[in-house]
C-alpha cells in the first residue's frame, strides 16, 4: 500500500493515530498507544518520539487553552491535530499547503475511517490493528491519489469532465438513480466513472466517503472479489454491499431531504444545507417532514459554520466537547474561566471559533477576522517565495515559520459588510492605519516592515491571550472553540452500501440495513438499473477526451462550495511550470477566505502576475490573465492593471458558466 | 463460427414511445413496468438462450426513439447482427416511420448489403383495443421490403415476445451459416504444407 502512497503528489509527511488510554502511567510504553503510524517503515523510536511529544503538546494546549487543538505549526512542518475521545490523531504536510487544506485532509480521513469502520474504540476492539491499518493506509493513498493539487487545495470531489460529454448523459445518469430511488430501502445514490462522480444525490461530504469504496473495489475486482457479499452477475458486472456508518445528521438528509426550491437564483448556504445540481429526487418521491431540517439537532454542519467550506470549523458531528474529555484541571480552568467571564464575552474571545449562532449573528462572528488575517500572514509568509514583490498593505515577516523573509501584497478591495467587522476589527483596521502614516514618515523598508509586524504581533498576542490561547516561540497554536453538542460517535447508525460495478462505472447506493434481508429489493435495484448502466458505460467510454480547446490567454479556477465541485482550465495531473504561481497564490487566497470571512475579494500578486480571487458564500473563483505588462509594481495606483482583473474575470469567465455579476 | 456467434448483437429501433425498452425488459427480466423513463441514448442486456440447439448470447440494444437522442444512439448501429424495426399498432405514424428507421440503420450500422441483413418487424401493443395499423398492411410492408418476418406482440401480457427475439437469433444465424458456405471459395488456405521433399542442398 505504501508505493502507491509515495506519489508525486505525496501531500501527507506523517499521520499517526494514538490512543491516550493506553498510556496512563509512567511505565507505559508509548508504542502501546500507537494504533497506526504512517510511513509505516519510520523506526519505532522516531516514532515514539513524535508521538509522545505531540500527544503531551496537544494535551497540555488544549487544556490550557480550554478547546481542543486543531493546528500545531512547527518549524518547517505543520500538524493537523484532532482529538477525540482519548484517540488523537495527527498529520502532517509541507508546509505551502493552507492550514484549511491540511484539516479538510485530516477530516476526511477520520470521516472516510468512522464511516467504514465505525466509531473508533468499537472498531480497535474488533478489528486487529492490522486489519485497521491496511484500511487506513488505503485511505490515506486515495486521498493523497489521483487529482490535481487544485483538487486538494479545496479538498473537493473529483468530477467527470463535462465539458467533453453530452449533457443528455448526466440527465441519463440522474434518471438512473431516480429509478433506484424509487426501489425499497434505497435513500440515495451516486454514480461514478473511473474514481470520478457522474451524478449523485448524496451531499458531497458523503459522495467523498463512497469514492474510496469504488476504488477499493475497482482494484479488488482485479485481484479477486474476496470482501463483502459478492454476487457476480457476468465478468463485467459485480455488486457488493458492504456496511457503513453514517451520522445522524447524515442520515436525516438522507431520509428526509429538504425540496429543492429552485426558483430561487440566489444561494444560501447558510441556511441552506449543501447538496447537489444534481441532485434528482424528485418532488413525488420526497417525503415531507414537518420538521425543518434546519432544526434538526444533529445538523450542525447546516446551521453553524458561517464559512461552509471552512474544516477549520468543527463541522464533524464527533467532535470531541470540550467536556467530555476533560480532566480534573481542564474542568476546573473551564469552570474558572466561566465564573470569570460572562459566557458571551468568553465565546467572544475565541479565535477562529465556530460559534453556534455565528452564522446568524453578525458582529459576534466577525471578532476573529483580524486576528485570523494576521495568523494567515504569519504562516503563509514566503509562500509566493522569490516572485514576491515588496508593497504591502498586509504584509509581514515571517521569521519564524520558515525562515524566508519574503512578502507578498495582498490588496484588500472589499472588505466585506462593514457592520459584520466588530470593535476590535475596526480598532486593528485604524491602528493600522495609522501605523502606516507614521512609519511613512519615520522610515523606509524593512525597518518598517518590521515595525508593522511587531506591532501585529503585539495585536495577536493581546487576542491570543484573551482567547487564552497560547503561542510558544517556535511553535504556534491556534485552538478552536467547539460548541458543547453531544457525543454522537457512539450513535453512528450502520446502513449498507450497495455498489453495481459495470466495468469503470458504479452505482453506489445507501440502502437501509434489512435491504440485505429482504426478499426483492436487491433483485429489483439491480434489474432496474442493469440495463440504463450498461448503456451508460458505453456512452462514457466512447466518449472521446476531446482536445484541450483553446485556453485562452488566462488561467481561472472556479470552486464550488455547495457541490464541493472544481472547474479549471488548469489540465494535467501536476500544474505545468506557467501554472504553478497561479496554484500558489489560489492557496494562499484560499487560506485567507477561509480565515476571513468577510473577505470577498482579493488581489495577490508578485513581479510577473497578479491572480484576482473573489468569493461568495456559495463560490470561490481565481483568475489570472496572462501576458499583462508587468510594470506594475511597488505601490498600487489607480492605473494599476490589476485593478481591471476583476472586469476582465467577470467577461472572460462567463462562457465557462462562471456568473460573477 | 461458434465463437463468432456465440454473441448476437440485436437492436431495437422504433418511435418512441412504442415499446422498445418493454419489450427488452419483459423478454430478459419477464418484467413490466408502465411507468419507464425516456431512454436517452442506448441501454442493453444480455440474455443466455438456446435456439435449436445452439447456445447463444444475445445482446439487445435498446434505443432512444425521440428524434433529439439521434446522435447518442447512431454511433451504436454498428456491429449489429440484426435489426428489430419496431412500431405500435395503435400508432399508424409509428408504422410509417419503419422506412425511415430502416434507411436510418442501414446507413451509420454500415450495412454491407441491405437485401440480405436480417430485419424483424415487430407490432407492439396488440394488447390495445384500438389498433391503428391492421396486420395485413404490416405483412405487405415486411413482403415489399424484403420478405421479413412480422410479429405482433405485446410487451404488457408477454404476448409473442420471446417468439420474435428467437425468430431474430434464427435469422442471424442462418445469414452466417450461409455466408460460412461462401468462404471457402474465396480463401487462401494459409495452413502450410508439410515438407515432404528433402531439403535443397
Amino acid at each position: 500500500m505504501a508505493e502507491t502512497v509515495q506519489q508525486e503528489n505525496k501531500r501527507c509527511i506523517y499521520f499517526f493515530l494514538y490512543d491516550r488510554s493506553k498510556v496512563q502511567e509512567e511505565g507505559d510504553l508509548t508504542r502501546a498507544g500507537i494504533c497506526y503510524f504512517y510511513p509505516e517503515d519510520t523506526p519505532m523510536d522516531q516514532q515514539e518520539l513524535l508521538c509522545g511529544q505531540l500527544a503531551g503538546v496537544s494535551r497540555c494546549v488544549s487544556e490550557l487553552s480550554s478547546a481542543p487543538v486543531r493546528l500545531l505549526r512547527l518549524r518547517k512542518t505543520k500538524y493537523a491535530v484532532h482529538m477525540r475521545d482519548n484517540f488523537l490523531w495527527a498529520l502532517s504536510c509541507v508546509a505551502d499547503i493552507p492550514d484549511v487544506s491540511v484539516c479538510a485532509f485530516l477530516d476526511q480521513l477520520i470521516d472516510l475511517f468512522c464511516f467504514y469502520n465505525g466509531p473508533v474504540r468499537q472498531s480497535y476492539q474488533l478489528h486487529s490493528q492490522e486489519e485497521l491499518a491496511v484500511c487506513l493506509a488505503r485511505y490515506l493513498s486515495h486521498l493523497q491519489g489521483g487529482s490535481t493539487e487544485l483538487h486538494h487545495i479545496f479538498s473537493c470531489l473529483r468530477t467527470i469532465d463535462s465539458t467533453n460529454i453530452d449533457p443528455l448523459l448526466l440527465l441519463k445518469a440522474a434518471l438512473i438513480l431516480q429509478a433506484c430511488q424509487r426501489c425499497p430501502l434505497v435513500l440515495a445514490g451516486c454514480i461514478l466513472y473511473r474514481g470520478r462522480v457522474v451524478s449523485t444525490q448524496m451531499p458531497p461530504e458523503l459522495t467523498v466517503k463512497v469514492m474510496v469504496h469504488e476504488t477499493e473495489t475497482f482494484s479488488q475486482d482485479n485481484r479477486l472479489r474476496m470482501n463483502g457479499v459478492t454476487s457476480g452477475a457476468s465478468p463485467t458486472s459485480s455488486t457488493v454491499t458492504t456496511n457503513v456508518f453514517l451520522t445522524p445528521s447524515e442520515l436525516h438528509l438522507l431520509r428526509y431531504p429538504p425540496v429543492d426550491n429552485r426558483s430561487s437564483d440566489t444561494p444560501q448556504p447558510l441556511t441552506r444545507p449543501r447538496k447537489s445540481r444534481l441532485l434528482s429526487r424528485t418532488l413525488s418521491d420526497t417525503l415531507i417532514s414537518d420538521q425543518d431540517p434546519s432544526e434538526f439537532p444533529h445538523l450542525s454542519y447546516q446551521t453553524l459554520p458561517s464559512s461552509p467550506r471552512s474544516s477549520l470549523s468543527d463541522e464533524s458531528c464527533f467532535s470531541p466537547s470540550p467536556s467530555l474529555f476533560s480532566t480534573p484541571l481542564r474542568t476546573s480552568l473551564k469552570s474558572q474561566s466561566e465564573k470569570d467571564t460572562p459566557p458571551e464575552s468568553q465565546e467572544h474571545s475565541l479565535p477562529n471559533g465556530t460559534l453556534p449562532n455565528r452564522g446568524t449573528g453578525g458582529s459576534l462572528g466577525g471578532s476573529s477576522s483580524p486576528v485570523a488575517k494576521n495568523e494567515v500572514n504569519y504562516q503563509e509568509g514566503g509562500r509566493l517565495g522569490s516572485e514576491s514583490n515588496i508593497s504591502s498593505v498586509l504584509a509581514e515577516k515571517d521569521k519564524n515559520a520558515d525562515g524566508n523573509s519574503e512578502n507578498r501584497q495582498v490588496n484588500s478591495l472589499s472588505n466585506g459588510v462593514p457592520s459584520e467587522q466588530d470593535e476590535f476589527s475596526l480598532r486593528l483596521n485604524d491602528r493600522l492605519a495609522k501605523l502606516e502614516l507614521t512609519d511613512d514618515s519615520a522610515g523606509s523598508g524593512d525597518d518598517r516592515q518590521e515595525r508593522v509586524e511587531e506591532h501585529l504581533a503585539k495585536e495577536s498576542k493581546e487576542a491570543r491571550r484573551e482567547g487564552v490561547t497560547e503561542r510558544s516561540e517556535c511553535m504556534s497554536v491556534r485552538s478552536e472553540c467547539v460548541s458543547v453538542r453531544s457525543e454522537c460517535e457512539t450513535s453512528l447508525e450502520s446502513m449498507f452500501l450497495y455498489q453495481h460495478r459495470v466495468r469503470g462505472l458504479v452505482l453506489a447506493l445507501l440502502v437501509e440495513p434489512s435491504f440485505n434481508t429482504h426478499p426483492t429489493a436487491k433483485d429489483e435495484v439491480y434489474h432496474s438499473s442493469l440495463a440504463s448502466l450498461n448503456g451508460l458505460e458505453a456512452h462514457l467510454r466512447t466518449t472521446s477526451p476531446g482536445a484541450p480547446g483553446a485556453q485562452g490567454p488566462y488561467t481561472f479556477a472556479h470552486y464550488d462550495c455547495i457541490q464541493n465541485t472544481l472547474t479549471t482550465n488548469v489540465c494535467g495531473r501536476s500544474a505545468g511550470p506557467q501554472d504553478r504561481p497561479f496554484v500558489k497564490a489560489t492557496a494562499l487566497l484560499h487560506s485567507h477566505f477561509s480565515y476571513t470571512d468577510t473577505l470577498q475579494e482579493a488581489i495577490i500578486r508578485n513581479a510577473s502576475c497578479a491572480v484576482y480571487g473573489t468569493r461568495t458564500a456559495a463560490q470561490e473563483t481565481y483568475f489570472l490573465q496572462q501576458g499583462t505588462s508587468s510594470r506594475n509594481s511597488g505601490i498600487p495606483n489607480g492605473q494599476d492593471s490589476a485593478f481591471s482583473l476583476p472586469s476582465k474575470a467577470r467577461h472572460r469567465l462567463l462562457k465557462h458558466g462562471v456568473n460573477l455579476l | 463460427m461458434s465463437s463468432k456467434s456465440s454473441l448476437l448483437k440485436v437492436i431495437l429501433l422504433g418511435d418512441g414511445g412504442v415499446g422498445k425498452s418493454s419489450l427488452m425488459n419483459r423478454y430478459v427480466t419477464n418484467k413490466f413496468d408502465s411507468h419507464l423513463f425516456h431512454t436517452i441514448g442506448v441501454e442493453f442486456l444480455n440474455k443466455d438462450l438456446e435456439v435449436d440447439g445452439r447456445t447463444v448470447t444475445l445482446q439487445i440494444w435498446d434505443t432512444a426513439g425521440q428524434e433529439r437522442f439521434r446522435s447518442l444512439r447512431t454511433p451504436f448501429y454498428r456491429g449489429s447482427d440484426c435489426c428489430l424495426l419496431t412500431f405500435s399498432v395503435d400508432d399508424g405514424q409509428s408504422f410509417r416511420n419503419l422506412a425511415n428507421w430502416k434507411k436510418e440503420f442501414v446507413y451509420y450500422a454500415d450495412v454491407k448489403d441491405p437485401d440480405t441483413f436480417p430485419f424483424v418487424v415487430l407490432g407492439n401493443k396488440v394488447d390495445v383495443s384500438e389498433r391503428q395499423v391492421s396486420r395485413e398492411e404490416a405483412l405487405q410492408w415486411c413482403r415489399d421490403n424484403g420478405d421479413y418476418a412480422y410479429y405482433e406482440t405485446s410487451a404488457k401480457d408477454a404476448t409473442n415476445v420471446s417468439a420474435a427475439f428467437e425468430e431474430a437469433v434464427r435469422r442471424v444465424l442462418a445469414t452466417e451459416d450461409r455466408a460460412e458456405h461462401l468462404i471457402p471459395t474465396d480463401t487462401v488456405n494459409l495452413h502450410r504444407k508439410p515438407r515432404t521433399g528433402a531439403p535443397c542442398c
